[in-house]
């Protein structure tokens, strides 16, 4: 059986890279609702 | 309750799901072999694609409808669909390389799937400058109808790619004619992300949606 690759910075990166485009996205939404 | 506050509401739930989904993936589905955790990207890749890919289609679809009945409820939620999709594309062409750099051993290829995606990413950017270029509503409103329709026809090639070229990209696994070859934990951390991220679209596209109400008030107050 072979080794399972040691590649979790990875996928570390594309979860925090995907929470910060959808929370930024969300946040901006936001904020534009609420500029006079 | 408002418009505004229905989309914040379903865009809250949408995100604390979402952290469900990242508990879900990360710790309760298993390692595949071969790629390592790696993998584990592919639960947020796929479902990020499959909603860039509805809200093109809706695009194309509300655009066909706006061209029709000329009604600018259509072209709102065109415009709505629109952002949307570029904050999906974006984690769709992120999350892509990121996956591809210790699998392919590169982080991109010009092969026809990775391409096109990159296209459909770039008709999303034209379609909101043109919006952001034309003043007049009605006109604007016919100009990004075309370019919609253009993203529509591009979708099954999308699609499609993956089978008419030869391509460094996996074939689908869940969206084909046969059953998906997944094992079953994995499968259903997939389908729920698909959930949860078909979720955050209604919620965000509710909420761009009740912006433009909101400006167009604002503009007839000003005028």
């Amino acid at each position: 059986m072979p080794d399972v690759p040691h590649n979790g910075a990875y996928m570390v990166a594309a979860y925090i890279v995907t929470a910060v485009i959808l929370l930024g996205y969300a946040l901006s939404l936001y904020r534009r609702a609420k500029q006079p | 309750m408002s418009l505004a506050h229905k989309g914040r509401r379903i865009t809250l739930l949408g995100l604390v799901l979402l952290a469900g989904v990242y508990v879900r993936a990360l710790a309760f589905t298993p390692l595949e072999r071969f790629q390592g955790p790696a993998q584990k990207i592919f639960y947020l890749h796929v479902p990020a694609a499959w909603s860039a890919m509805l809200a093109m289609g809706l695009v194309g679809l509300c655009s066909i409808l706006y061209l029709i009945v000329k009604d600018l409820r259509f072209d709102r939620f065109a415009a709505a669909s629109a952002e949307v999709g570029t904050a999906f594309s974006l984690v769709m062409l992120t999350t892509g390389p990121i996956w591809a750099k210790p699998i392919w051993g590169t982080w991109w290829t010009w092969d026809a799937r990775l391409t096109l995606t990159l296209f459909l990413f770039f008709l999303f950017i034209g379609y909101l400058l043109l919006r952001g270029a034309v003043v007049e509503p009605g006109l604007r409103a016919r100009y990004s109808a075309v370019l919609g329709i253009c993203g529509l026809v591009l979708l099954p090639f999308i699609h499609l790619s993956v089978y008419l070229f030869r391509t460094l990209h996996p074939q689908p696994i869940v969206l084909k004619p046969s059953s998906p070859s997944l094992p079953g934990s994995m499968l259903v951390t997939l389908l729920v992300s698909f959930a949860v991220f078909t979720l955050l679209y209604v919620g965000f596209v509710t909420q761009r949606y009740a912006l433009a109400l909101q400006r167009e008030a604002q503009g007839r107050e000003h005028a």
